[in-house]
């Protein structure tokens, strides 16, 4: 008994020192996530007019971290006297991400929720800025007032400051940031510089590629067609239907026009054809066949490695890829983005105008403990010159400036601005804080480097000029039609944001995820003569499993309400 | 005064006490062990018993912004939609099976893993494998995860490589897509990650055995086998009856970095966990209620089955917790 007793202890000794290694865990990895509890502004360095402050902050996305003694950051810290620690979103999805942090009750000084913005707001996280807005002109005049007014939410707070899309001036975008269909350009010139309008002529193309060539010139198997399907990022997967049909990335559903009903796009015949069309690509083996178990990060891994030939994909969602491929001089295995359709004649909606997004933005958190310091580093962020060190850097160092007060970088800089190691150390953009699109206050120089004309066609490489040339093109976005204006209700898929547990349609909406998730690789590995069965079996579960009725009718409802707030109601 | 002698004397005045029936006055002559404890109880109170509170928001519509008394109260609804969907009594079945794969293997793996270390005569080596063993558990799921993803790749992973190599399989398998191989590539993460650790308390346990045992047995003949089966693993009989009663708690709580790292849409019908599906229907859609409903199920299932191995354990005449 004595000899057991002894045994125990040492049992419930470990065990006891378990549970503190465990506890010790959690705390760090909750820091790393940017969730500071104490000492939320913590004074690092001092200078002439006080300390520098350091905010945390945190954006619901994916991105890349910059280390901490980045210049930029710095010399922008001493400009005004503040900078942020941001951090971003690994793994989960922002939605569930959020809703720990809500859990949890403590948040960075900043927040960005992404698709957990609504949750942040109905929690009470995020603090009203309406009041502080007119002591900070840069910032006030940063909208206008009806579009300050459209970001009101029903209880006449405004909670957040939406950052991208902001066009002063002209909007000069060279590169497409959405979901297209890619494809390699050493592709297109093997080809010939075909044009390329349909999925058929697309596919067709990939698979007479990959039959010539099999490897690439440095041995590596080359790989025709990639779908992700990894967790949130499984649009590459199950979207495309909505753009063959013609529709815009409404995401959710597909709106009519006319009759102004959303309905699942997911039923509609253009889908079917489309997924019997991967499906024989997968049969000739030239879809990845281990596509649909690749993580994130092995799919990052296969693009950056200059493998994959083609994809649909967000260009947000695989630009960490790109810059990777740019930096290893792999230029002739970067992309051009096609609109796709499945029959000609149908006009893609790939590309359209900025959608001013009410649905999300950057705000401050309850936790904040110096706000008025936080709605200043803000204001001072949009100040015309430290936007110019966001996206140029400095003066001499990262830029020139010739005699008519252009800018302009020399070939080393370029150089540097293609390594994302020099990258992390060097450039600070504060991507995720408002800024301006377009042009700078000044009227010349555009806001991003790559979007100054001459910068734009001198960081071209001799495939990118070869491959506009061939195609009569300025700029990337010129491989896309580009659409006038966006439908009132768009984009609908921020609608789902507000959905609950508690009602069917929010249910519906998970349901869906997991029948879609499952199901949509089953059609596209099935053999060709299971093609029929195994989609008469997705469709029989679709309709049984998921209240797709009640899912419609709440966007339908949505579609409506959109309509009637443009229309002023 | 020292401690024995306090310790004694309450010992006897207790026994007269009993008797009596008087606790206040029994409490009175105990108080400086009563002082002592109240930190620990004051500890497990605050840490253990106050969060429970937070267990009526199962039967609540929980919204954070409002206090927890303002909410509106539904009743059983949350119960009553965990039961009555599909979904939640697969992730129950995988949840189960998973932890009795991890059970089964991490007592075999690890018992075993400890009784082989423990024959191993040369201390420095002993040492070195012990070292080394458990390493692993202090990688994070994350790494292990990307190792196993990288490993059972088709095209590079080395599984693959090396059954191709000895003509076992002709063309490479993607064993994620299949849900047949699931719940045993986490099993053998799960081995492979906690093998080492698991075993540090059964060699501690071997320690413990008197070498005179060993001696005797030695003296009349039995070989290495023989002691391993007669004297080693009755030895550490109390601590493996021990571990299987906490673990029996745990049987729920299958995990959930494994599974949500390495599921993907084709097997998540065997993949997801109780755990899963709080993060996405409770948390992703903030319906903080129904997470906790899942929670105070899977609670209600844990301490049920603790109960029921202690008393199994007490039938059948061996050690056990209470």
């Amino acid at each position: 008994m004595k000899k057991f007793k002894r045994v125990l202890g040492i049992v419930l000794t470990i065990a006891l020192s378990a549970t503190m290694a465990v506890g010790c865990g959690k705390d760090k990895a909750s820091n790393s996530d940017g969730v500071t509890t104490k000492d939320e502004v913590k004074n690092t360095t001092t200078k002439a007019d006080g300390p520098i402050k350091t905010f945390t902050a945190f954006i619901a996305a994916p991105g890349i971290e910059i280390s901490e003694d980045n210049r930029m950051m710095n010399r922008i810290a001493e400009k005004i006297g503040a900078k942020a620690d941001v951090k971003y979103l690994t793994g989960q999805t922002a939605a569930e991400r959020i809703g720990v942090m809500i859990a949890g009750g403590e948040y960075p000084d900043f927040i960005d929720g992404s698709d957990g913005t609504s949750q942040l707001v109905e929690a009470g996280a995020l603090i009203p800025l309406e009041d502080h807005l007119d002591n900070y002109p840069n910032l006030k005049n940063f909208y206008s007032e009806e579009e300050w007014n459209r970001l009101r939410k029903a209880d006449g707070h405004i909670y957040y400051i939406p950052q991208f899309g902001n066009i002063q001036g002209k909007n000069v975008q060279t590169d497409h940031n959405d979901e297209a269909f890619w494809i390699q350009k050493r592709v297109l010139k093997w080809a010939g510089f075909p044009t390329i309008k349909t999925v058929d002529e697309y596919f067709d193309l990939i698979e007479r590629y990959i039959a010539a060539n099999p490897t690439s010139e440095d041995g590596q198997k080359n790989i025709g067609f990639e779908i992700l399907s990894d967790d949130w990022r499984y649009f590459c997967l199950e979207n495309p239907p909505m753009f063959l049909a013609g529709y815009p990335n409404d995401g959710a559903a597909i709106v009519d026009p006319v009759t102004l009903k959303a309905t699942v796009y997911d039923r509609i015949p253009e889908a079917k054809i489309y997924y019997e069309k991967v499906n024989d690509l997968y049969n000739k083996g030239i879809v990845d066949p281990e596509t649909f178990t690749l993580s994130y990060d092995q799919y990052m891994a296969k693009i950056s490695a200059g493998r994959v030939v083609g994809m649909v994909d967000q260009y947000w969602n695989f630009r960490d890829a790109d810059t990777a491929l740019k930096s290893q001089n792999l230029d002739d295995r970067t992309y051009v983005p096609l609109a796709l359709v499945l029959k000609e004649g149908t006009e893609p909606k790939y590309f359209g105008p900025p959608a001013f997004n009410t649905g999300g933005g950057m705000g401050i958190s309850v936790s904040c403990k110096d706000v008025e310091g936080a709605l200043k580093f803000l204001n001072d962020l949009l100040d015309p010159e430290v936007m110019t060190m966001r996206y140029w850097g400095d003066k001499d160092v990262d830029y020139f400036v010739d005699d008519n007060g252009v800018f302009y970088r020399n070939d080393e800089q370029r150089e540097n601005f293609r390594n994302q190691d020099y990258l992390n150390k060097n450039d600070c953009p504060y991507d995720w804080f408002p800024h301006y699109d377009g042009m700078s206050a000044d009227g010349i120089n555009s806001i991003k480097t790559k979007e100054q004309p001459g910068e734009f066609y001198a960081t071209l490489r001799d495939i990118d000029r070869e491959v506009l040339d061939a195609y009569g093109h300025e700029r990337w976005t010129d491989f896309l039609p580009q659409m006038k204006e966006n439908s009132p209700w768009y984009p609908l898929w921020s609608a789902r944001n507000t959905w609950t547990a508690d009602t069917p349609y929010g249910i519906a909406w998970k349901k869906m995820d997991d029948v879609k998730h499952e199901w949509l690789p089953k059609v596209v590995m099935a053999s060709k003569a299971d093609f029929e069965k195994t989609w008469d079996q997705y469709m029989k579960t679709y309709e049984s499993e998921i209240d797709y009725k009640a899912y419609e009718e709440e966007l339908t409802a949505e579609v409506a309400r959109r309509v009637a707030l443009a229309k002023g109601k | 005064m020292d401690a024995i002698d306090i310790t004694r004397k309450n010992i006897k005045r207790t026994g007269q006490l009993t008797n009596k029936g008087n606790i206040w006055e029994r409490m009175l002559n105990q108080k400086e062990l009563i002082l002592m404890s109240i930190p620990f109880v004051a500890y497990a109170l605050v840490f253990y018993y106050l969060p429970l509170a937070g267990w009526v928001m199962a039967f609540q519509n929980f919204k954070p912004a409002k206090g927890l008394l303002d909410q509106k109260w539904v009743g059983f609804k949350h119960f009553i939609f965990l039961f009555s969907d599909k979904t939640f009594l697969t992730v129950i079945r995988n949840t189960l099976a998973m932890s009795i794969i991890n059970l089964a293997l991490g007592f075999a793996f690890s018992i075993g893993f400890a009784l082989l270390l423990n024959e191993v005569r040369q201390l420095k080596i002993k040492k070195l494998i012990q070292t080394v063993s458990y390493l692993p558990h202090f990688l994070s799921w994350i790494i292990v995860t990307g190792i196993v993803l990288d490993a059972l790749s088709t095209e590079t992973g080395i599984i693959n490589q090396l059954l191709m190599y000895f003509n076992i399989i002709q063309s490479p398998i993607n064993f994620l897509a299949d849900p047949k191989y699931f719940w045993g590539i986490v099993g053998f993460s799960n081995v492979w990650k906690g093998t080492g650790w698991g075993s540090i308390i059964y060699l501690a346990a071997i320690t413990a055995i008197s070498p005179d045992l060993y001696e005797a047995a030695s003296i009349d003949g039995a070989n290495r086998l023989q002691k391993i089966w007669h004297i080693t693993l009755p030895g550490i009989k109390p601590t493996i009856f021990i571990l299987l009663i906490i673990n029996m708690g745990n049987v729920l709580n299958a995990g959930f970095e494994v599974q949500y790292l390495l599921g993907n849409g084709l097997v998540q019908r065997v993949s997801q966990t109780i755990d899963i599906f709080v993060l996405k229907y409770g948390i992703g859609l903030t319906n903080y209620s129904l997470a906790t409903a899942a929670g105070i199920f899977r609670s209600v299932i844990s301490i049920i089955l603790i109960v029921i191995a202690n008393y199994a354990a007490k039938a059948a005449g061996e050690e056990r917790l209470f």
